[in-house]
């Protein structure tokens, strides 16, 4: 009791406290009433740590999805955030949640899922899942939206290999799970692709089962800086949160970075956008898109849906135009990947 | 952290010699000394980072939240009230700090809303502990939680609507300046690029920790002799950790107990927001939502690494944040090469028990130690990326291990105190 009575005080004053900041905003996050007509879509959405206004693949998510509201006139949508440190039973709970709120489909976010949605989907066989960035999650009502990041990040190492005059590039990656190697693999094939010469230096902040380089702008820049010290011009990043500091270091080197998932060129702060060669970009938002819209035609299929570069799935930015002079090489090399005359190997 | 660490010492031994005093010219030999080991190292392995201004500089930026972490912990449990809950009031540190010096500014407004941000977790744990004697565990755990859970909220209150700004990450704070010793930058530059053996480390070093330098930086270094003055050498500090040690006799003696533990807890909570504002002020320039990751838990464990003492505190933060800038920077080569100072510590550790202690058994067994890690760092040629992200852990863990039948904590840390139940 009296601890309550004590977090009850903590709460107000906090409260208060941060109310002196600034306007709120509210998301357009909570179900409204049904559609009228035919029977309307309600769609869920499950968010891995981070949840909408992330900056990343999930905001990325949340576009693909609000897109699709937009379009076929969905009104009542769902939308949940995992925390950080949870368990797999939180990540089952929250599917399930929306399964028996009768929201079909359903798209999971994140690998993290993988687990939880085996189970999940088992037991609710008429709703439709999706899973981003998985695949081996495989069931008759689950379909994997997965993306052949290897082949976005052999053009941005390609990038890197052109543009780097000390023949040093770096690669700093959040979390060391299959899904970062994918990055790293396919980045590392495309600096030697283009200079078998150029030294590549890799590193993951953090080891799983901590997942706190995903989120430790700290990190990240000391482990940038240490790269530009040691000879590195321009650095990669694949780590969410922590890729903050990867630009800021940039920014204090006078170096360049190579940005991930959206065009960071757009989305990174003013003050070190410059910096951003280009990026990785991840169409999250278009395979969202396509599975809801395949939902409304009635011609969702199961399994997965590789997007890469033949689909427009992956890609690399031109925002700032700092690459602009090696395009034409990097659009050679997108041909020769999309003929298959290159291979990018992902793992 | 029980009392089972206590028994463990054979204190009654000790009387007969005299007792070991740390002066400064002790200190500053050690120091010379550990930096003589990583130049051997260097030279010997070619790791040129294990020593460059950027390692010592990253270090000194690594170590500074969690020293102020375990500054916070110190000032809490000198009073005798545990604080497991300093993650929380970090977290707090980062949103505060990040907010105040985007809603001023002015980064210096950010830390001082830093502060406030992490006092509010100390009034909490006060109010809970202090005054209304709820098990001090369970109310830090209780802050961590709520720390997470507030600035979650505040974030899409506040942050959302910013340019730039989102509900899990804050705009770009204001840089805040530097401060470098004048004139001796570039020369100590030219002389690191030799690559001499011992004057370029040194070199290395002092360039670190005197160019570009943040004021933050400086004002919590200087915060570690301060706590030190303020808890030992003056009435109220004696006040504060006689709460610590025996709260009843202090009551006796008409100590405000409550009044003292309160003070105690409310400053541990403002080190620990200071922390929590160093990360999102200086270290990230952005509030990163989960940010500080777990820093709390190790300032904690920096500052029973330092025996509940400043000065040892700010080694263990010290310690922590030099071998994470060398994992963080250069991983497997430099991780490697102080697998070499590792070998080389542990057999000077062997020679000592051999010679000044005359255990042969202990000596024995350091050496095969030393020799095994020897034989480690010649036989390959790196270390692995899974083991490097965890080398700061495993060596405080080591240092641990080989200090803790020493470590004393506060007499009544952790007991409730309730007044005029003197028994």
């Amino acid at each position: 009791m009296r601890l309550i009575a004590g977090l009850a005080v903590a709460a107000v004053v906090l409260g208060a406290a941060g109310c002196g900041g600034g306007s709120s905003t509210d998301t357009a996050a909570s179900p409204s009433g049904s559609g009228t007509g035919k029977p309307p879509l309600r769609v869920g959405l499950a968010y891995d740590i981070g949840g909408r206004g992330d900056q990343s693949f999930n905001d990325s998510a949340a576009a693909g999805l609000d897109k699709a509201k937009k379009d076929f006139g969905i009104t009542d949508s769902k939308e949940l955030e995992a925390n950080q440190g949870e368990t797999d039973a939180q990540k089952e709970e929250r599917l399930r949640l929306l399964a028996e709120g009768g929201y079909t489909p359903i798209i999971a976010v994140g690998f993290a899922y993988a687990g939880p949605l085996k189970k999940v989907a088992s037991e609710f066989p008429d709703t439709k899942f999706a899973i981003v960035d998985d695949q081996s999650t495989l069931a008759g009502n689950i379909t994997n939206l997965v993306f052949a990041e290897e082949q976005g990040s052999f053009l941005v190492g390609a990038a890197a290999a052109l543009k780097s005059v000390k023949n040093n590039v770096g690669f700093v990656g959040g979390v060391q799970v299959p899904l970062i190697k994918k990055f790293e693999v396919g980045y590392i094939q495309g600096v030697k692709h283009q200079k078998p010469d150029v030294q590549v230096q890799v590193k993951y902040l953090t080891q799983p089962p901590d997942f706190s380089g995903f989120g430790d702008p700290a990190k990240g820049k000391a482990a940038a800086q240490g790269m530009y010290d040691s000879g590195a011009d321009i650095v990669y990043q694949a780590a969410g949160g922590s890729g903050g500091g990867v630009f800021e270091a940039a920014k204090a080197a006078g170096a360049w970075a190579i940005g991930v998932d959206s065009d960071q060129a757009k989305t990174a702060d003013p003050a070190v956008r410059d910096r951003i060669l280009t990026s990785m970009v991840k169409k999250v938002d278009v395979a969202v898109y396509d599975f809801i819209k395949n939902n409304v035609d009635g011609t969702v299929k199961s399994g997965p849906i590789v997007y890469d570069l033949a689909k427009g799935g992956v890609d690399y930015a031109t925002t700032g135009g700092h690459i602009n002079d090696i395009v034409p090489q990097l659009e050679e090399l997108k041909k020769q990947i999309i003929s298959g005359q290159i291979k990018v190997a992902s793992s | 952290m029980s009392a089972a660490g206590l028994s463990v010492g054979q204190p009654l031994e000790a009387p007969a010699k005299p007792r070991f005093k740390m002066t400064p010219s002790i200190l500053l030999l050690g120091l010379l000394g550990l930096l003589l080991l990583l130049a051997i190292a260097r030279v010997v392995s070619g790791a040129n980072d294990i020593t460059s201004a950027g390692t010592f500089s990253a270090a000194l930026g690594l170590a500074v939240p969690i020293g102020l972490a375990g500054l916070g912990g110190l000032w809490s449990e000198r009073s005798g009230v545990v604080n497991i809950g300093l993650e929380g009031m970090m977290i707090l540190g980062t949103w505060f700090g990040a907010w105040g010096a985007l809603q001023f500014g002015s980064p210096w407004a950010g830390v001082i809303a830093g502060a406030i941000g992490g006092a509010l977790g100390g009034v909490i744990h006060a109010v809970a502990t202090v005054t209304f004697g709820v098990d001090h565990i369970i109310s830090g755990v209780a802050i961590n939680i709520v720390g997470l859970g507030v600035t979650e909220y505040l974030s899409k209150l506040v942050f959302e609507g910013m340019k730039g700004g989102g509900a899990k990450q804050s705009p770009r704070i204001p840089a805040m300046g530097t401060a470098s010793i004048p004139g001796i930058g570039d020369p100590l530059k030219t002389i690191e690029s030799k690559h001499w053996f011992f004057v370029s480390d040194l070199a290395g070093l002092i360039s670190g920790l005197t160019q570009n330098v943040s004021w933050f930086t400086i004002l919590a270094v200087l915060l570690v002799p301060l706590t030190f003055y303020l808890l030992w050498r003056t009435a109220f500090g004696l006040r504060i950790r006689s709460c610590g040690e025996r709260p009843v006799a202090a009551e006796s003696l008409g100590v405000n107990v409550y009044l003292y533990k309160w003070i105690a807890v409310v400053v541990s909570g403002g080190l620990a927001g200071l922390g929590g504002a160093f990360l999102s002020i200086v270290a990230s320039q952005l509030y990163r939502d989960g940010q500080t990751g777990g820093r709390g838990f190790i300032g904690l464990a920096a500052m029973i690494f330092g025996n509940w003492r400043p000065g040892g505190l700010a080694a263990g933060a010290a310690l922590f944040g030099y071998t994470d800038a060398l994992q963080l920077r250069q991983g497997g080569v430099s991780v490697h090469a102080l697998l070499l100072v590792v070998a080389m510590l542990l057999a000077l550790v062997a020679v000592y028990q051999l010679v000044r202690q005359e255990r042969i058994r202990a000596a024995v067994i350091t050496f095969v130690v030393a020799a095994l890690v020897l034989a480690w760092f010649l036989l390959t040629d790196t270390v692995p990326e899974q083991f490097t992200s965890v080398t700061p852990h495993i060596t405080t863990l080591l240092v641990l291990s080989l200090a803790s039948q020493r470590l004393r904590m506060p007499a009544a840390d952790g007991i409730p105190y309730r007044r005029g139940h003197a028994g």
